[in-house]
């Protein structure tokens, strides 16, 4: 075994406690993001996470640059002038996507740019997770991104969906993020969208549960409509 | 005095880098020799940090984790004072330093003993130099880049020693200014930047990486402790064929470049003189003052780098300098328009991610 993941557990979480200092943040260019949802209908699901429904743009699939000029982002700071007068590896970031109001953080990683970067990576996953895009589910035709999760023995890839990409690949989190909207728009039936996929039940729900953000955005929609949980 | 040198020769002293895994990654071998290099003047050559340091030595798991815990005790034992000044010291940063502290100094294997079956841990540094390097963190508020010996900074590691100012996370973004620049115009890409007080050579390291294989970067500091330094993680990083650090006082080193630079980026020293005495313990302590201490009200050597931008950079050129704050940003701002009027366009603040107005960027007319 690891020391350091020993060391892990043996000292729980070290959350922050300062809040973050909201002023004003660096942009590299002029922030435009004028895009409007046109409807953005947030409800509460059960276990309290805002769910966002757009029929706007599809912010997962934004670049890294292009999603950064959408947020606001802060870092950490107690009082003082900063700079050279301080040495505190307070370096945690707090990203928030500014159309959505989705917060990322990060705070675990040892220099100011990784703990954006890693923030970013959270706020896709999260916005994967949380945004609904709609999807006509009688002329349904699946994106390529969704293709490429699927394992191969779904009938409806194609030998130009390339082989499966696994739940820690950054390229799932799109894949993800239409199937959450297969599943959302077949109201959590994962039989119905398992069919749309060209996927048994069993198959879907060995997908589902492969990665733990996928598997508690698809239970707590289903708990929403009084479905039992996959496990 | 000025002395030209290119920095391998430190890197003789430097031990093989092993282990270290990280995308971007710096050179794994030790850069080939240039016999052409002059004689330093800096006798010690730059300190192995922790992580890069073999590990040759070993403990018994159970010695391990009673130092984790003697450290973690000692760590939680600091007055988390509701005084919050910030000079205190904090449990929370400190218990996350302990864990890169483990995260550097302890291999992830861990053998079996082959007689008596304890478990034994293998070290880059021994229990007893631990516990004296915890020590020195909380009983003389050492800083903890100067225990470790290194400072993550974007998606570098460099090597830091006291002589030497740990970059700051604020200064990340003079690299990305620089980007944005670089981006915008590929004729930034193929021309000469300066990094004025390089320090560590951080600023100058981001830039050369930005630029990629085209351009140069001259790199200079007054401290022959900063050059030595920054001239090793030049070499970690496999740019010296690229970035050329140069002893001598800001624009001296750089004569024959007069009206040449396509950009010009500095982290001088900004604070005021009065400051100094009530730094926080870690940098008044234990930074050279050299790379803090900016004179009466902090911006001696920020004039100085103005008047040098208006004769080193060529028309289109790009300066980016950190400050002290919104109240010095906007001296200098003041002053460019002002008594260095004509010269300069685009002038303007660029705010640190803390809100604060931290630089001034322009461009040579
Ligand atoms: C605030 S530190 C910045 C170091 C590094 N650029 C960074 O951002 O981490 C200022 C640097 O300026 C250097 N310095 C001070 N006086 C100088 C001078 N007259 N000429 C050149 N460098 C000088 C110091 O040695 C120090 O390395």
């Amino acid at each position: 075994m690891a020391v350091a993941a020993l060391f892990h557990a043996r000292f729980p979480l070290i959350a922050r406690r300062t809040s973050p200092s909201s002023v004003s943040y660096y942009c590299p260019r002029t922030l435009e993001f004028s895009h409007r949802l046109q409807s953005i209908i947030c409800f509460s699901s059960s276990d309290g996470d805002d769910i966002v429904v757009s029929e706007g743009p599809n912010y997962v699939k934004y670049s890294d640059e292009d999603l950064m000029k959408q947020c606001k982002f802060e870092t950490f700071r107690v009082s003082g002038p900063g700079g050279q007068h301080r040495n505190k590896r307070d370096s945690a970031v707090r990203l928030k996507h500014l159309p959505t109001g989705i917060v990322a953080q990060a705070v675990e990683d040892r220099s100011q740019h990784k703990n954006r970067a890693s923030a970013l990576n959270r706020l896709r996953t999260l916005l994967a997770i949380k945004v609904r895009n709609k999807v006509d589910i009688e002329a349904y035709s699946p994106p390529p991104e969704l293709l490429q999760i699927l394992p191969p023995k779904s009938t409806i890839r194609t030998s130009s969906s390339g082989s499966q990409i696994g739940p820690n690949n950054p390229k799932f989190v799109p894949g993800m993020q239409a199937l959450l909207d297969v599943i959302s728009a077949s109201d959590g039936s994962i039989a119905d969208s398992a069919k749309l996929l060209g996927l048994s039940t069993g198959a879907l729900s060995r997908l589902i549960l492969s990665h733990d953000g996928l598997r508690m955005a698809v239970n707590s929609m289903r708990a929403a409509k009084g479905m039992k949980p996959l496990k | 005095m000025i002395r030209n040198f290119r920095f391998t020769s430190f890197l003789s002293a430097a031990k093989p880098l092993t282990s270290f895994a990280c995308s971007s990654s710096p050179a794994r071998h030790p850069p080939q020799f240039t016999s052409s290099a002059s004689t330093p003047l800096r006798i010690t050559p730059p300190k192995t940090p922790l992580f890069l340091r073999t590990p040759s030595h070993a403990a018994p798991l159970s010695e391990v984790l009673k130092w984790q815990d003697w450290a973690k005790d000692l760590a939680s034992s600091v007055k988390n004072s509701s005084t919050k000044s910030e000079d205190s010291l904090d449990s929370i940063l400190l218990l996350r330093e302990l864990k890169w502290l483990t995260e550097d100094s302890i291999t992830d294997d861990i053998t079996r003993r082959e007689l008596g079956g304890e478990k034994s841990v293998k070290l880059r540094a021994s229990l007893e130099e631990l516990y004296e390097l915890w020590r020195e963190r909380i009983v003389n508020r050492r800083p903890f880049q100067y225990v470790v010996g290194c400072e993550h900074w974007r998606d570098m590691v460099l090597c830091v020693e006291e002589g030497v100012l740990i970059p700051r996370p604020e200064t990340e973004l003079i690299v990305d200014l620089v980007e944005e620049v670089v981006r915008r115009d590929d004729w930034f890409r193929r021309g000469v930047w300066a990094d004025l007080g390089t320090g560590s050579g951080a600023i100058a390291i981001g830039v050369g990486r930005v630029l990629g294989g085209c351009g140069r970067v001259i790199a200079t500091d007054v401290s022959p402790v900063a050059v030595a330094v920054a001239g090793n993680n030049v070499g970690r990083y496999e740019l010296q064929g690229m970035i050329e650090i140069r002893e001598g006082s800001w624009f001296e080193p750089l004569k024959e470049l007069e009206g040449k630079l396509v950009g010009l980026v500095s982290n001088p020293p900004y604070i005021p003189s009065d400051d100094i005495p009530g730094l926080q313990a870690e940098v008044g302590r234990h930074e050279p003052h050299l790379a803090l201490d900016g004179g009466v009200d902090g911006t001696d050597s920020l004039f100085h780098l103005c008047d040098g931008a208006s004769r080193m950079l060529t028309s289109g050129g790009f300066f980016a300098f950190e400050t002290n704050g919104d109240k010095q940003s906007k001296m200098i701002v003041d002053y460019m328009n002002s008594d260095l009027k004509n010269i300069f366009s685009d002038v303007k603040i660029v705010s640190d991610f803390a809100g604060i107005g931290r630089f001034v960027t322009g461009f040579r007319l």
